[in-house]
C-alpha cells in the first residue's frame, strides 16, 4: 500500500511540476529524467542480469547520434526518434555476442573500450561531423506541430520515462524476470535449471541500450546540436554511480539515483559558480561528489538507497 | 624506410615500457588481492604531478624517486579505502576503486589544475640505426627494464616476495601459515603505486600529463596484463611493448587517429578469445 | 618449547557462532604434550571450526581456547601453494618463525627430497598431504592440528603418512590432534579420542574404549566409513 502511495505522489509531482518550473529548472527536469531513463537500464543489466557497464554513455551516444543524423539528412523526426532506440538495441545485442562472453572487471574494461572505440570514430567520422559534431538538428514536430519550448520536451521525457518504467516492470515481474533474478544469484544453477543464460543476458543488454538510446534521441531534439564530447566517459560512470546509489535490482532505484545526484551535483554547481569561487570550483565539486558517492555507496550501502529506505517491500 | 622504421620501434618501446608499468602494478595488486584497482592510471597520474612540482625545488634524480615514493603512500591510502573493510568482495573493490578515481580528478584538479603538465626529461635525440630518436625513450626503457629484473627477483627469491605469491596462490593456506593476508594486501597496493607513480614519471617529459590522462594509461596498461592473465608480470612486459610498438607503427605509417582503435581492439580480442577458450561458469565471477 | 605446566593444547567450554547457527556448543577437550589425540565425527559436525579457531581464523563467542607452544595446522584438502615449488612451500611455512632451513624437514620426510623443485600444484594428493605437513613441521610446532589427513587418498599411502606421524610423535614428542571422519584410522592411530557431533562432544575416552563403546561402533566403525550427508 505504502509503496502505491509513494508511486502515486511521485507521479503526481512529476506530472505537475513542468507547470509550475522556470526555464533553468526546466532543464534541470529534463536532464534528470533522461538520465534516469539511462540508470534504470542499466539497474537492470547489473542488478538483474549482474553484469557491470562502464559503456552505457555509447548507447545513449548512438541513439543521439541516430536521431540526429536521420533527421539532418531529411527523415522525419518521429521516424529519427523511433529509430534511436532501435539502432542502440541492434548495436548491442551485436556487440553483445562477442563482450558477453566476458565477466566482471574483463566486462568492465571492454564497454569502457567499447565507448573509447566509438567516440574515436566518432570524432574521425566526416559523416557524423567529425570532432565538431552535428549541428542545427531541427526539433521534433508531431503532426505538423513543433515542440519548440522546454515545458514540451519535459512531458516528452516523462512520457519516455514511464514507458521505460513500464516495460522494465513487466519484465521483472515476468517470467523473464524470475530467471533473470536466477541468472543474478547463480549463473551455473540459473543455466542448470533450464534460463536460457546467454540469450537472457544479451536481451537484457539490448534493452538497456534501447532504453538508453531512447534517452539519447530525446536528448538530440531537446538540444539540437551534439558532438563526440557529449558523450565522455566520465558520463559512463555517472550513470554507474546513479545506479549504485539508488539501488542495483529494483527499477525505481534507478530514478531515485539519478534524480538524486542531478539535483545534489546542480545544487554544487550552484555553489560553485558562486562569485568568488574559482573557475574549476563547479567541476572539482562534482568530481568529488561522485567519486565519494560511489566509495560510500558500495561500502555501506551495498544494496542502494530504495531498498534500504523501503525494508519491507521491495519494489 | 629502415631508418623510420627504427625509431618508431625505440619510440614503441618507450611508451611501451609506460603501458607495462601500469600494467604491472594492476598485476601486483590483482595477484595478491584479486582486486582490478581502477585506480592505477590515477598512480601514473599523481606521480607526474608530484614531480613536476618537485622539480621546482629539487633537482633531477632525487624529485622522481620522492614522487614515486609519495605515491607508494597514495596506494596504501587506496588499497585501506579498497580492502580494508572486511567483507569487501573484489568486485566492490573494483567499484571502489573506480570511485577513487574519479575523486582523484577532484584533487588533481585542486592542487594542479586541469591544465596539461610536463617537465623537461633526457634533452636531445641520439642516431639509433641512422634513426633520430628522442634521447628520454633510452632512459625509459634502461629503468624499466631493471626494474622488471628486479621484480622477478622480489617475488621469486625473497622471503616477503614469496609470502606475497603465497597469498596470490592460496590465501586461506597463507592465512593458515600466519601470513596475514590483509597487510600483504595493502602491500602490494603500495606496490602498485610505486609501479603506477613511475610510469607517469618516466612518460611526462615525452607525452603531457593531464588530470584525466590515467583513462588511455590504465585501458593500456590492462590490455598489456590481460596478455598474461592479469598475474603474469614478464607476460605484461612483452604485452605492453607489443602495444607501444603497434601503436607507433600505426601512428607512423597509418593514421595516427587510429591507434585508440588498435589497441583497444587488441585487447578485445585477447580477452573474447580467452574467454572463448574456456566455459562461462569457469570465468571470474560477476 | 613449553611455557607452563599443564596440557598443550585446552580448550573449554568453547562456543563458536555463524551468525545464528551455533557451530560448536560448549566443547572441552585437551591435548597433552607428546599426546596423539583423535576428533572424530560426521561431515558438518563443526570439526573444521574447532581448527579454525585453533589456528586464529574464527573468534570464538564465549569459553576459551589455551595454545602452551607452538601450534601449526594442517589443513583440510592440502591446501598447498600449487604455483610454487616443494621447497618453496616449506620455506613459507617458517614464515611466522622466521625460519628458513629446511633440511630437518627432508630429514623427517625424505620422500620430498627428489620433488623439492617440482610445483606443489601438480603433485599426487598424497605428495601434497606429506608437503602439507612438512610446511607445517617448519614452524617447528609441539603439536599438529591434523584436518582430514586420509580424505580423498588411496589406503597405501594413507598407512606411508600414517607411519610417519607415529615417527615424529616417537623421535620429536610432537603431539598430534588428528580430526577424522575415517574413526578406524584415527582410534587405530591415537591413544585418546572425543565423538564430536552436531556441535557437541558426545562421547570421550581411550581409543580401546571408544572402539568397544556401541555408540562409536555403530555409529563410526560398522565396517563401512560413514562419509557423512
Amino acid at each position: 500500500m505504502r509503496t502505491t502511495a509513494l508511486v502515486l505522489a511521485a507521479a503526481a509531482a512529476a506530472l505537475a511540476l513542468p507547470v509550475v518550473l522556470d526555464g533553468r529548472q526546466l532543464g534541470i527536469y529534463v536532464l534528470a529524467g533522461l538520465a534516469a531513463m539511462v540508470t534504470v537500464g542499466l539497474a537492470l543489466l547489473m542488478g538483474f542480469a549482474g553484469q557491470i557497464s562502464l559503456g552505457q554513455a555509447s548507447f545513449y551516444a548512438i541513439g543521439a547520434y541516430t536521431a540526429g543524423l536521420l533527421t539532418v539528412n531529411g527523415v522525419p523526426p518521429l521516424l529519427g526518434l523511433a529509430a534511436a532506440p532501435v539502432l542502440a538495441a541492434g548495436f548491442a545485442a551485436v556487440v553483445g555476442i562477442g563482450l558477453l562472453r566476458l565477466r566482471g572487471h574483463y566486462l568492465a574494461f571492454a564497454t569502457l573500450a567499447m565507448q573509447l572505440i566509438l567516440l574515436s570514430v566518432l570524432a574521425q567520422s566526416e559523416w557524423a561531423g567529425g570532432a565538431i559534431g552535428l549541428q542545427g538538428i531541427p526539433r521534433l514536430s508531431v503532426g505538423g506541430i513543433e515542440l519548440d519550448e522546454d515545458v514540451h520536451y519535459a512531458y516528452l521525457v516523462l512520457a519516455g520515462l514511464t514507458g521505460t518504467l513500464l516495460v522494465a516492470r513487466n519484465l521483472v515481474a515476468s517470467r523473464v524476470g524470475r530467471g533473470l533474478r536466477a541468472l543474478a544469484t547463480s549463473e551455473v544453477a540459473a543455466g542448470a535449471s533450464g534460463v536460457p543464460v546467454g540469450r537472457y543476458r544479451l536481451g537484457v543488454f539490448a534493452l538497456s541500450a534501447a532504453f538508453a538510446g531512447l534517452a539519447g534521441g530525446i536528448y538530440a531534439f531537446y538540444l539540437g546540436y551534439l558532438g563526440p564530447g557529449s558523450f565522455p566517459v566520465l558520463l559512463s560512470v555517472e550513470y554507474v554511480v546513479m545506479a549504485v546509489v539508488g539501488g542495483l535490482g529494483t527499477v525505481s532505484g534507478g530514478v531515485v539515483g539519478a534524480v538524486a545526484i542531478v539535483l545534489l551535483v546542480q545544487v554544487l554547481n550552484d555553489i560553485g559558480t558562486r562569485p568568488g569561487m574559482p573557475s574549476y570550483a563547479p567541476s572539482v565539486l562534482s568530481y568529488a561528489v561522485y567519486g565519494l558517492l560511489l566509495v560510500i555507496a558500495v561500502l555501506y550501502l551495498p544494496r542502494g538507497l530504495v531498498p534500504a529506505l523501503s525494508r519491507r517491500d521491495r519494489s | 624506410m629502415a631508418n623510420e622504421l627504427a625509431g618508431y620501434v625505440i619510440t614503441g618501446l618507450g611508451t611501451g615500457c609506460g603501458f607495462a608499468l601500469v600494467g604491472s602494478g594492476l598485476v601486483a595488486i590483482y595477484r595478491v588481492t584479486r582486486v582490478v584497482n581502477f585506480a592505477q592510471g590515477t598512480f601514473a597520474v599523481i606521480g607526474a604531478m608530484c614531480a613536476s612540482s618537485l622539480l621546482s625545488v629539487l633537482p633531477h634524480g632525487i624529485a622522481e624517486p620522492l614522487a614515486v615514493l609519495a605515491v607508494a603512500l597514495v596506494g596504501l591510502l587506496v588499497g585501506f579505502v579498497a580492502i580494508g573493510r572486511p567483507g569487501t568482495t573484489p568486485q566492490a573493490a573494483l567499484i571502489v576503486t573506480l570511485g577513487l578515481a574519479i575523486f582523484a580528478y577532484a584533487v588533481v584538479v585542486l592542487v594542479w589544475g586541469d591544465q596539461p603538465r610536463s617537465f623537461a626529461g633526457v634533452p636531445g635525440a641520439v642516431t639509433v640505426l641512422d634513426g633520430r630518436v628522442q634521447s628520454h625513450y633510452l632512459l625509459v626503457i634502461g629503468v624499466t627494464v631493471p626494474v622488471f629484473a628486479g621484480m622477478a627477483l622480489f617475488f621469486g627469491h625473497t622471503d616477503l616476495g614469496r609470502a606475497l605469491t603465497a597469498c596470490a596462490s592460496n590465501p586461506y593456506a597463507a592465512r593458515v601459515i600466519g601470513i596475514d593476508v590483509r597487510r600483504m594486501g595493502l602491500l602490494a597496493f603500495a606496490i602498485g603505486g610505486a609501479l603506477g607513480a613511475l610510469a607517469g614519471v618516466l612518460l611526462t617529459p615525452v607525452q603531457q600529463i593531464t588530470f584525466d590522462s590515467d583513462v588511455t594509461l590504465i585501458v593500456n596498461g590492462f590490455a598489456a596484463a590481460v596478455l598474461g592473465g592479469l598475474t603474469r608480470p614478464a607476460v605484461t612486459l612483452a604485452g605492453g611493448l607489443l602495444l607501444g610498438v603497434t601503436q607507433a607503427l600505426v601512428a607512423g605509417y597509418g593514421n595516427a587517429a587510429h591507434q585508440t582503435e588498435i589497441a583497444l581492439g587488441l585487447m578485445l580480442a585477447v580477452m573474447i578469445g580467452r574467454a572463448a577458450r574456456r566455459p562461462a561458469a569457469l570465468e571470474e565471477p560477476t | 618449547m613449553i611455557r607452563t605446566s599443564g596440557p598443550l593444547v585446552e580448550v573449554a567450554e568453547l562456543t563458536v557462532r555463524y551468525g545464528a547457527a551455533t557451530a560448536l556448543d560448549r566443547v572441552s577437550l585437551t591435548v597433552g604434550v607428546g599426546e596423539l589425540v583423535a576428533l572424530v565425527g560426521p561431515n558438518g559436525a563443526g570439526k573444521s571450526t574447532l581448527v579454525d579457531t585453533l589456528s586464529g581464523i574464527l573468534v570464538p563467542a564465549s569459553g576459551s581456547v589455551t595454545v602452551r607452544g607452538r601450534l601449526a595446522h594442517v589443513p583440510e584438502g592440502r591446501q598447498v601453494f600449487g604455483d610454487l615449488s616443494v621447497e618453496d612451500n616449506l620455506r613459507l611455512g617458517g614464515w611466522r618463525i622466521g625460519e628458513r632451513d629446511t633440511a630437518a624437514v627432508y630429514a623427517v620426510l625424505p620422500a620430498l627430497t627428489e620433488l623439492r623443485r617440482r610445483r606443489a600444484g601438480l603433485l599426487s594428493g598424497g605428495e601434497q598431504q606429506m608437503v602439507a605437513v612438512g610446511r607445517a613441521l617448519m614452524s617447528r610446532p609441539d603439536v599438529l592440528v591434523i584436518d582430514e589427513l586420509s580424505l580423498g587418498l588411496a589406503p597405501l599411502v594413507v598407512a606411508d603418512l600414517v607411519r610417519h606421524l607415529r615417527e615424529l610423535n616417537a623421535w620429536r614428542g610432537v603431539a598430534v590432534l588428528l580430526i577424522e571422519q575415517n574413526a578406524r584410522l584415527a582410534l587405530d592411530l591415537c591413544s585418546r579420542a572425543y565423538v564430536l557431533e552436531a556441535g557437541r562432544i558426545v562421547a570421550e575416552g581411550t581409543s580401546a574404549e571408544l572402539a568397544a563403546s556401541s555408540l562409536v561402533s555403530d555409529a563410526y566403525l560398522g565396517g563401512v566409513v560413514v562419509d557423512g550427508e
